[in-house]
């Protein structure tokens, strides 16, 4: 299956949109629901699976489709396509505060694992597959990192990261800890495991939780400052209307003064 | 022998970070590594082998060069086989190795996932216990209920019904029954109250605690005294195994345990159908157990229980065409006939003399059975 070439632009700092420029007859498949805009002579179809050309059959399609309801992504895909003569650009908006980072799969050997849902758009061509983390321990501890996606192909992929965004290569036999939400993508070269804090002090009141990440080199690691988890657990904490408690500038007033400083919903 | 090279890829030294394509051959004591950054060759004794798991299992080969470490690692399926299977490779002591914690890790993950799978399990486990010893335990239980209580129970019952009973006072029936009863109830720590309701259906029943009810349309299908003695002796034996407290303690039981699984205390049409089957299911194994014991109480008292089998023949000429076994409360009259032959059969030509009733007259001898 012959790839798409696309150009791409990145816009705005923290929350970013990317723009990809469409030759006559090239085609972007998007995540349902990412969009932003798209330029005259874009048509737009929603294909069932993820509308890479390697499912045969109703049965395949079927198949793509279930994987990405494991994933916890629409069954459907959007293709664009450029069915103008000149070229046309698309864009894909990041849906929370972080980074888009773009990654050519040829250069990761053709495979590149990811967090679930953070997949943003991607040339056509790439297919959208699921990956089982095989370590029981990341399967009962992984939180987050036990079921991920797999994008495979030799296209440009778009994957979109909380907060800040860090790439780190590790060399052969380096290690590196991280906590299980933070990782964005790996190498599939990349050894994935999971491993108990150690001590029962730091399990209970680090505030880190039981588990880490081990992830041990070579290959390169992309990681989020911020998963969208934490920050959502963030705002909801602080938030009165959802049982949260208000927890802002406070005076010694208290909740006389809430009454006063105007900031009453 | 040469073999075809093993597609991998190549990290460290001066390869990429993210690695590069390289080709593997292995010949005579050698690694050899192909890529673009160029051809290296690293004694076997050197290479260290291991196993990478991420999504996917692959294997690494890595040594120390003058760059620093290296590494290539095998992810394609078919290649990995080759890997495996590799003649030179098979030989090498860190294969063997890598072979053994593979085997431990294998053991590990079906230990982990079984036990929980179990974990996972084990509430509807329990459930399913529950349902398939719910005799059991409703037995258990009505064991512990006072007979006083059971008792207090049928009254209460039978008060509701009675206006409706069309019950007789007197009569040359009713005598019968109750000398037959007091007869076949001696000794039990049961008060038996025997009634006998103006009806034609052929029928008798009885209620918790000792209240036994048989309708005249079940006298007059009775060609011998025998047979209603066998009757008698089956209804006794429903209140001495006290089935109808067994019986209500096992629909609550049931339902108490639907409404938990299902999460549904209304209980759903499913819900009620499959609860009304299961009871019926019960009601069937009550039937055959109150069968078996009343034979044995007609022989105990010297009856002869050959009155009782017949019985089976008039109800299954009445009956007409059975509904299927598994949806009814009673078994096929045919089959219970059929049961308490083969316990005739063990009896061995044992002689009863016949029941001769104190009320001087025939009962119903031949009179045409009811419909």
């Amino acid at each position: 299956m012959p790839m798409d070439v696309v150009d791409y632009e990145i816009f705005g700092d923290d929350m970013q949109y990317v723009e990809i420029e469409l030759d006559p007859g090239e085609a972007a498949i998007g995540e349902a629901g990412a969009m932003m805009m798209m330029q005259d002579g874009i048509a737009m179809d929603t294909v069932f699976g993820d509308g890479s050309a390697q499912q045969g059959g109703v049965f395949g399609k079927l198949l793509g489709a279930g994987k990405r309801l494991v994933t916890g992504e629409s069954l459907f895909t959007t293709v664009f396509h450029n069915e103008a003569n000149t070229r046309r650009r698309v864009a894909f908006a990041a849906p929370y505060p972080g980074k888009i980072l773009p990654v050519h799969l040829r250069d990761v050997g053709g495979t590149l694992i990811c967090q679930k849902d953070s997949f943003l758009c991607a040339a056509r061509g790439v297919s959208l597959g699921i990956a089982f983390q095989r370590r029981l321990g990341v399967g009962l501890f992984g939180g987050e990192g036990f079921i991920m996606q797999r994008l495979d192909g030799d296209g440009l992929v778009f994957v979109h990261a909380g907060g800040t965004l860090m790439a780190r290569d590790l060399a052969p036999g380096e290690r590196l800890r991280v906590d299980t939400g933070c990782i964005v993508a790996l190498q599939q070269n990349v050894d994935y495991d999971i491993q108990y804090v150690g001590k029962l002090k730091s399990a209970l009141f680090s505030g880190e939780g039981l588990f880490f990440a081990t992830l041990t080199g070579p290959g390169r690691v992309w990681l989020q400052s911020l998963p969208f988890s934490r920050m959502a657990n963030r705002i909801i904490a602080s938030a009165p209307a959802a049982g949260g408690r208000s927890r802002g500038e406070g005076s010694l007033l208290g909740g006389l003064g809430g009454l006063l400083d105007g900031d009453n919903a | 022998m040469t073999q075809a090279p093993i597609e991998a890829r190549l990290f460290g030294g001066g390869a990429p970070a993210t690695g590069e394509d390289a080709r593997l051959t292995l010949a005579s004591g050698y690694l050899e590594v192909q890529s673009a950054g160029g051809r290296q060759r690293v004694p076997l004794t050197q290479v260290r082998i291991r196993e990478v798991v991420s999504a996917h299992r692959g294997i690494e080969f890595s040594w120390d060069s003058r760059h620093g470490q290296c590494a290539v690692q095998v992810f394609d399926p078919p290649e990995l086989r080759r890997v495996r299977t590799h003649p030179q490779l098979a030989e090498l002591p860190q294969m063997s190795r890598l072979r053994a914690s593979q085997r431990r890790g294998r053991i590990a993950w079906t230990l982990g996932w079984s036990l929980l799978a179990t974990i996972v399990l084990l509430p509807l486990l329990l459930l399913l216990l529950l349902i398939w010893q719910a005799d059991r335990i409703a037995g258990a239980i009505a064991e512990r209920i006072p007979v006083a209580r059971e008792q207090q129970l049928g009254r209460h019952v039978f008060a509701g019904m009675r206006s409706k009973l069309a019950l007789k006072e007197s009569g040359e029936d009713l005598q019968l029954v109750r000398e037959l009863g007091a007869r076949l109830s001696r000794g039990s720590r049961f008060q038996y109250e025997f009634h006998v309701a103006a009806n034609p259906a052929i029928n008798a029943f009885a209620l918790p605690g000792g209240i036994i009810v048989v309708h005249t349309g079940l006298i007059d299908a009775t060609r011998r005294p025998e047979e209603l003695a066998g009757v008698l002796a089956h209804e006794i034996q429903h209140v001495e195994q006290r089935h109808s407290v067994e019986a209500l303690l096992r629909q609550l039981g049931l339902r108490g345990i639907w409404a938990v699984a299902s999460g549904d205390p209304g209980g759903t049409l499913a819900g009620n159908a499959a609860l009304e089957l299961m009871s019926r299911r019960f009601s069937r194994e009550a039937e055959t157990e109150a069968d078996a014991r009343g034979f044995d109480l007609l022989v105990r008292e010297g009856i002869d229980p050959h009155g009782m089998v017949d019985f089976f023949g008039t109800l299954a000429a009445a009956s007409g065409p059975a509904m299927p076994a598994w949806m009814s409360t009673h078994p096929a009259s045919e089959a219970r006939k059929a049961a308490l032959q083969a316990k005739l059969g063990s009896l061995a030509q044992r002689q009863f003399a016949p029941l001769a009733p104190s009320i001087g007259i025939e009962v119903s001898a031949g009179s045409s059975p009811a419909r």
